[in-house]
């Protein structure tokens, strides 16, 4: 421990000298390109009110009628005069460009760098680079919708590229669409508030038990998915529901080449975001699949699975707060044994109001259980406390410095880490 | 109690300690100035929404208003006065968390685009005459004819409950 102590300190000053300087206006060379755009606009307005000064005048008194609450609320169109045509076909080529075509990609990046040390035995301290995450949105036509997120992981002899999500979706309309691809499951709220992007989450890491590549719920799912509001006034109810493939022979895995047992699991999620509560959502969850292990255990190889989960989330910045558990349940089809497995974590964060509202501290407690008579899982027992920092350097990047103290089996010792992150979208 | 009680009573306790101790009641919003009407374009079937309808549209919640009419929305830029109501009032948010929120739900696969910005009246008039479905926020000194004004928790600009000013 004593040798990384340099490298804690080096990493200190080299995000001191950020500390110290005031950050810059966020988007200060957009805000001046818009003001640029307004100036020219008000001046060739200027230049033809002064041109049409009886134009003008009609106007004036019809926008100065129209604010007046006795007024009707549809107000009628004037014809346009002849000399407003150059000005009407300048319009014309504006709202021309502003209109959606199809399709109309649009692309976004999500990236992180990580440094990170802790006091495990065997362990090396060091700089890894997270996820490069690439979203693809795009319309294909008012109402039909492609969405696709790509990442690129490395690894220690190559990179790999994973499809994460891939969904085609049809909107019927607010309450009602269809859509078909490999989603995010629906279980809980974070796996599918943040999905790859760090950037989009306060904390450096997810919570294990969601955690990309963790067998505790299936974070990916492939299949069908139906979604949309429930007319419930201000309950601001909602609901997703899927049909798909379920668990791969390797549990981790959603069963991309087709289901292994011939047994479509799915997922229902409903949650609720009250109106008279701006920021409040609430949720329950539940999966149901059959999952077909590739070796034998003492219970057998298959098992019914039954997840059940509740989320409560807070997303205002003051404070933030989120909130969910899980319950998973596992039935041998051979003997009829059942286990139970839990997982919850409570995090909290609050958003400062110095310093331009650019620091968030943090905190995150999280524990997960497995019973000894588990069979479909490996022992994922954790305990976990978080503690840490975000400061926002521009709108879109932010650091993160994080202390983490995790306690897995009964046997094995505390484990003492300082996690760092940069992270981005672009 | 079972183990699996307790820890259902544990992470319920830390729900509710948590959420007494994170307690802090929103700043009063005080500051006030002309009305900003919601105007739609004229064939949009609506007119009168709550003030949580008005967000649930504006956050994205609600993308139809009815099933061949998806909704549209234009929002001026940054520094305009029209903005910065819609965002203290409705969103609730700095402009760096209204940013931080599209580029969310994006990702999230809700919604393909953000907000179309209009950078002046005039182009926000010529949207909302020429775009099917399209709403937008303006000042009520500035308003124009060919558009509808929609009422807002029953209320129109210039009324004295009217709550967006």
């Amino acid at each position: 421990m004593r040798k990384r102590v340099p490298v804690l300190a080096i990493m200190f000053f080299a995000v001191s000298p950020a500390w110290a300087q005031s950050p810059p206006p966020p988007d200060q060379a957009e805000q001046i390109r818009i003001l640029l755009e307004r100036v020219q606009q008000l001046e060739k307005r200027v230049a033809e009110l002064e041109t049409k000064p009886t134009a003008a005048a009609g106007a004036a008194a019809t926008a100065a009628n129209v604010p007046a609450a006795a007024k009707p609320e549809m107000a009628e169109a004037a014809p346009p005069g002849p000399g407003h045509q150059h000005e009407m076909a300048e319009r014309q080529a504006a709202t021309e460009q502003m209109e959606v075509h199809y399709p109309s990609l649009q692309i976004r990046g999500f990236g992180d760098v990580d440094f990170s040390v802790t006091d495990e035995k065997g362990s090396t301290s060091g700089f890894n680079l997270g996820q490069l995450d690439l979203h693809l949105a795009s319309a294909l036509s008012r109402k039909v919708t492609y969405f696709g997120e790509l990442t690129f992981n490395a690894h220690p002899t190559n990179y790999t590229v994973e499809v994460e999500r891939s969904i085609i979706r049809y909107d019927y309309n607010d309450f009602f669409k269809l859509s078909f691809g490999r989603y995010h499951t629906p279980i809980g709220y974070w796996n599918t508030a943040f999905h790859h992007g760090a950037w989009l989450q306060t904390t450096i890491s997810r919570p294990d038990f969601v955690k990309f590549g963790g067998t505790f719920i299936p974070v990916h799912f492939l299949g069908l998915w139906a979604e949309g509001n429930i007319p419930s006034g201000g309950a601001g109810l909602a609901y997703n529901f899927g049909v798909g493939n379920g668990r791969d022979s390797m549990i981790s895995r959603p069963g991309d080449f087709g289901d292994i047992n011939n047994n479509r699991a799915w997922v229902a999620n409903l949650y609720s975001r009250p109106a008279r509560l701006y920021g409040l959502q609430m949720g329950v969850s539940v999966y149901r699949d059959k999952i077909t292990l590739p070796v034998v255990t003492p219970a057998g190889n298959e098992f019914r699975e039954w997840i059940s989960a509740a989320h409560i989330v807070w997303t205002k910045e003051t404070p933030e707060f989120l909130a969910e558990f899980a319950n998973v349940n596992h039935k041998s089809i051979l003997t009829n044994a059942i286990t139970n497995n839990q997982a919850y974590y409570v995090q909290i964060a609050y958003r400062l109001p110095w310093f331009e509202k650019t620091l968030k501290p943090y905190y995150r407690f999280e524990h997960t259980h497995t019973p000894l008579s588990e069979h479909v899982f490996a022992n994922l027992d954790l305990v976990e406390s978080i503690a840490g920092l975000r400061y926002d350097i521009t709108n879109y990047a932010s650091f993160k410095g994080e202390y983490r103290n995790t306690k897995r089996l009964p046997t094995e010792p505390r484990v003492n880490g300082a996690f760092f992150q940069t992270d981005f979208t672009f | 109690m079972s183990a699996t009680g307790q820890r259902i009573v544990t992470f319920l306790w830390t729900i509710l300690w948590s959420s007494v101790l994170l307690y802090s009641p929103s700043p009063a919003q005080t500051t006030r100035g002309a009305d900003i009407a919601v105007v739609v374009n004229a064939d949009t079937p609506v007119t009168d929404l709550s003030l949580s309808e008005v967000r649930k549209v504006l956050l994205g919640e609600r993308q139809y208003w009815s099933s061949k009419l998806p909704v549209v929305l234009l929002i001026r830029a940054p520094e305009a006065r029209e903005r910065d109501v819609v965002l203290r009032v409705i969103y609730q948010m700095s402009e760096a968390q209204f940013k931080q929120y599209w580029v969310a739900k994006i990702f999230r696969a809700e919604a393909v685009t953000p907000p179309r910005i209009v950078y002046s009246n005039d182009m926000q008039f010529e949207l909302l005459t020429a775009l099917p479905g399209s709403i937008a926020f303006v000042d009520s000194r500035n308003m124009r004819p060919g558009v509808k004004i929609l009422r807002v928790d029953g209320h129109l600009p210039g009324e004295k409950e009217y709550p967006l000013r």
